[in-house]
């Protein structure tokens, strides 16, 4: 990996909070406690990279973000991306990165998609040339015809993501931070948005940072994945690599061709037996060869399936 | 009726639960009963044979330390709970359960009333006694008169309320005129000025209204500026209006309801 | 410039909403109007306050609501009120996104219009004291009235910046701030020495409310202060409504190191 664009060393949130909510407790009767929502967290992503940020609820994936984007000044450690501290030279910062938190919004909610647009041109100063390409573009591949003249309060789900992807995308940003963007959104919904990230990460280099809870974006668009829980990275490398480092047992499904009273074989553990059908686990010790021939040799098989753990699977047994 | 029972113990149990912002709004609202009560004794000061007969500094300070008290009790500022209920949709469950809708706004209501006594306007009270000479009702009739008075200030604040409310089912967003509805009453209930130092022929006048009802009448009987019959025939012109009010609020309630299931929320 | 930019937008968003927009400002004409009615009805039938007439606490409270009308408007964005549920909701993060001055944003971001309902009520009763004082306007009083007008607003506008930054903390402290803002306004219509000593030195010389209105009223008046302060007092006005701002706006920024988002 060459510089990389985004590099955090130990980095640390604390928030301090109430134990009740405000408002039922007066304040010299309030007792708090501190959550650290990210817990000395390293990692370090290269120009180009899409990588997957992954965590259950709470794990402190937002909090990043926040401190990656300048929004949240952190407790501890050091963060630079492209080079600077977002905090303290926010402006410098955000003028260079573009976010789309899903389910939030950027566009003013009652100015058609269009003006917001046309304001954020000036906000970023983006050259009028640069900006009716780009415009062009999107209005291509997110379909943004469709509502661009409606006012953000009346657009879709779906269409308001849409346009919040165009909007942060603008300014020809480097960095690209989406913090659930798929989230409530439907299957095609969810393609198009897909395949514009795809696009614009190919197309122009833009480094992306994702979060999300839908599997199906990280398998459709990252190579690597860092996975955290509890404000510390579980694991931080290749998405196929996580299937094969944490994924656990593999299973061999059987379907015999005659009644058998009982069934094993060595090297592997029977799961389940239903009728003729019968499930295997096994572990990366043995192939699935070698327990076929086993089996083969003591009964008559009908049918055989194996079956890799999935990313599911192995986030389930992570978290 | 166990059902409105207990949906006004609940709206009561909710108010105390806020303790910071009932707290804070004791603060405010007695701050502000403070300079009201400075302009008054500056007013007396400058003049105390000026006030009308009888009606003198003590019964004038009480009435605004009363006036401030009030504000929790009958909730004629800032109490958008039905308006938002109806932009919000939230009404439709409502109208569905099979019990009044009156009643079941008017039983909540009730319950955020009596927690308000108890959380502001006894406090404020208190506060105020501890700082200006107070007068309190005169004798044990005077009192009942007042609690019967008292009584009526919230249930005709409720129904105005709930009356200018339920114009949402007419129009998108009933918040501007709500607030255009509260803003210009506050005149005429008495809130700003004891109605008694107003001119004779206005103050005369505001008495028949309902507005009155909500604020000064039971003001000016707790301080006995409203004595004996004056007294009686000023709470039976707020259990008219409180007959009137009603009859008007559930018949412009049914047209709303019409209108609703003919057009379409 | 781009402040102007998203100014014009947030006007643009709020034109969609003529009928609303004119109902506010017409219920705050009212509301505030009637207000003022209800003192005048009572102060005629007594005739003076602390030796003050009708005219002379109307400049006051024209001047008062003109200018927090005014600053009302101009500062929405930081109506302690508005600028709690930016933090509540989360939408300040928007702001922090975008690469413009913080501060310029939220002036831009809420311009309230409604509010000049309440500027014309006090236009109208400031009218109403200079048509019964026929007050001798020199050139020198005609100059330093607007400068008071001004000061005024940066000064209540540096109390709604304080509030605001209290937001960053606390919510349900959030109504005590109203008793330095709206309290402290409702104190500017009046003359001060109605008023018990601690509240008087509290406003005169911690928030010092009395400076931008009341002794700027007294030099207007040709009066000298009852309770003892030089003349030059009544020169402070614009020093302490541009302190006052200066100072709002460093908490401002210090509190904002605060700011924790939300969880969502
Ligand atoms: N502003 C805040 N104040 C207090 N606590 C917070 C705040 N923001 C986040 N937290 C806490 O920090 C922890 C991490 O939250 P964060 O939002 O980063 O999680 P996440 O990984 O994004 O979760 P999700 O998948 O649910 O979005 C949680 O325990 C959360 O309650
Ligand atoms: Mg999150």
């Amino acid at each position: 990996m060459t510089q990389p664009i985004i590099a955090l060393e130990n980095l640390t949130k604390t928030f301090r909070v109430a134990l009740k909510p405000e408002g039922r407790s007066l304040p010299w009767a309030r007792t708090w406690k501190t959550v650290t929502a990210v817990d000395a967290i390293s990692l370090a992503i290269g120009r180009g990279e899409v990588v997957g940020y992954l965590g259950p609820n709470g794990a402190g994936k937002s909090t990043t973000i926040k401190m990656m984007t300048g929004i949240l000044t952190p407790t501890a450690g050091t963060l630079r991306v492209a080079g600077r501290v977002p905090w303290r030279e926010r402006r410098q910062h955000v003028a260079g990165i573009g976010v789309v938190f899903g389910q939030r919004n950027t566009l003013w909610w009652d100015l058609p998609v269009q003006e917001s647009l046309d304001l954020l041109r000036h906000v970023y100063r983006v050259p009028p040339a640069r900006f009716a390409e780009n415009l062009t573009r999107f209005r291509a591949l997110l379909d943004l015809d469709e509502f661009r003249f409606k006012p953000a309060r009346d657009l879709s789900l779906g269409q308001l993501m849409r346009a919040n992807l165009a909007a942060a995308l603008m300014h020809d940003p480097g960095l690209l931070f989406l913090d659930e963007p798929t989230i409530g959104l439907d299957v095609v919904a969810k393609d198009r948005i897909r395949a514009f990230i795809r696009e614009i990460n190919r197309e122009r280099g833009v480094t992306v940072l994702l979060t999300t809870h839908d599997l199906s974006d990280i398998e459709q668009l990252c190579e690597r994945v860092i996975v955290i829980d509890h404000g510390r990275t579980r694991y931080d490398g290749a998405l196929s690599e996580l299937v094969e480092r944490y994924g656990g047992d593999r299973a061999l499904q059987v379907d015999f061709a005659d009644d058998y009273a009982e069934v094993a074989v060595e090297g592997a553990t029977l799961e389940s037996r239903e009728g003729r059908r019968a499930v295997f686990r096994f572990g990366r010790g043995v192939t699935a060869a070698a327990l076929i021939g086993r089996l083969s040799e003591r009964y008559t098989l009908a049918d055989l399936t194996v079956r890799e753990p999935d990313i599911e699977d192995t986030l389930r047994r992570m978290y | 009726m166990n059902a409105y029972l207990a949906l006004a113990r609940a709206s009561l149990a909710r108010q105390f639960r806020y303790r910071g912002a009932n707290l804070a709004g004791l603060i405010t609202n007695f701050f502000f009963g403070v300079i009201r009560v400075s302009v008054m004794v500056a007013l007396y000061n400058a003049n105390p044979a000026a006030a009308p007969a009888g009606y003198d500094l003590a019964k004038a300070v009480t009435y605004l330390a009363c006036a401030q008290a009030i504000i929790g009790w009958v909730a004629l500022w800032g109490w958008w709970d039905l308006v938002r209920a109806l932009k919000g949709g939230e009404v439709v469950a409502d109208l569905q359960r099979p019990i009044d809708f009156f009643g079941l706004w008017a039983a909540q209501d009730f319950g955020r009333a009596i927690a308000q006594l108890f959380l502001r306007a006894i406090p404020i009270m208190l506060a105020f006694a501890l700082v200006y000479p107070l007068v309190g009702p005169a004798d044990i009739g005077q009192l009942l008169i007042f609690i019967l008075s008292f009584a009526l200030a919230w249930f005709l604040s409720f129904t105005w309320r709930f009356l200018f409310s339920i114009l949402g089912f007419w129009v998108t967003d009933g918040t501007g005129f709500a607030r255009l509805a509260i803003f210009s009453a506050t005149f005429f209930t008495g809130f700003l000025m004891p109605l008694s130092l107003f001119p004779d022929a206005l103050a005369g006048v505001l008495r028949w209204l309902p507005f009155a009802g909500m604020v000064a009448t039971p003001l000016d009987v707790f301080s006995n500026a409203l004595r004996g019959p004056e007294a009686l025939v000023a709470v039976a012109v707020q259990a008219f209006w409180a007959l009137a009010l009603y009859a008007l609020a559930q018949a412009t309630f049914t047209a709303g309801v019409r209108r609703l299931t003919t057009q379409g929320g | 410039m781009i402040f102007i930019r998203l100014a014009s937008a947030t006007l643009r968003a709020q034109a969609r909403y003529r009928a609303s927009l004119l109902v506010d400002a017409l219920s705050a004409l009212a509301g505030n109007g009637l207000e003022f009615v209800a003192l005048a009805l009572t102060f005629d039938r007594f005739g003076s306050l602390a030796g003050w007439s009708m005219g002379q606490v109307a400049f006051l409270w024209g001047l008062t609501e003109i200018a927090f009308g005014s600053m009302d408007m101009l500062f929405g964005g930081f109506d302690p009120a508005v600028f709690g549920q930016h933090i509540r909701r989360g939408t300040l993060d928007m702001y922090l996104l975008r690469p413009v001055n913080l501060i310029a944003q939220i002036f831009a971001s809420d311009i309230m219009l409604r509010r000049l309902g309440r500027i014309a009520q006090g236009a109208l009763v400031f009218a109403y004291a200079n048509h019964v004082l026929a007050l001798a306007w020199t050139p020198a009083k005609l100059l330093y009235l607007p400068v008071v007008l001004v000061s005024a607003v940066l000064f209540y506008g540096a109390l709604f910046i304080a509030g605001a930054t209290a937001s960053f903390w606390t919510v349900q402290g959030l109504e005590v701030v109203n008793v330095f803002t709206y309290g402290g306004t409702a104190l500017n219509s009046y003359p001060l020495p109605i008023f018990d000593r601690w509240l008087r030195r509290f406003f005169t010389f911690v928030i010092p409310t009395a400076v931008v209105v009341y002794y700027p009223a007294l030099y207007f008046f040709d009066l000298p202060d009852p309770l003892g302060l030089p003349g030059w007092v009544s020169f402070l006005a614009p020093a302490v409504g541009l302190g006052a701002l200066g100072m709002s706006l460093l908490v401002f920024k210090w509190g904002l190191r605060h700011y924790t988002s939300t969880g969502a």
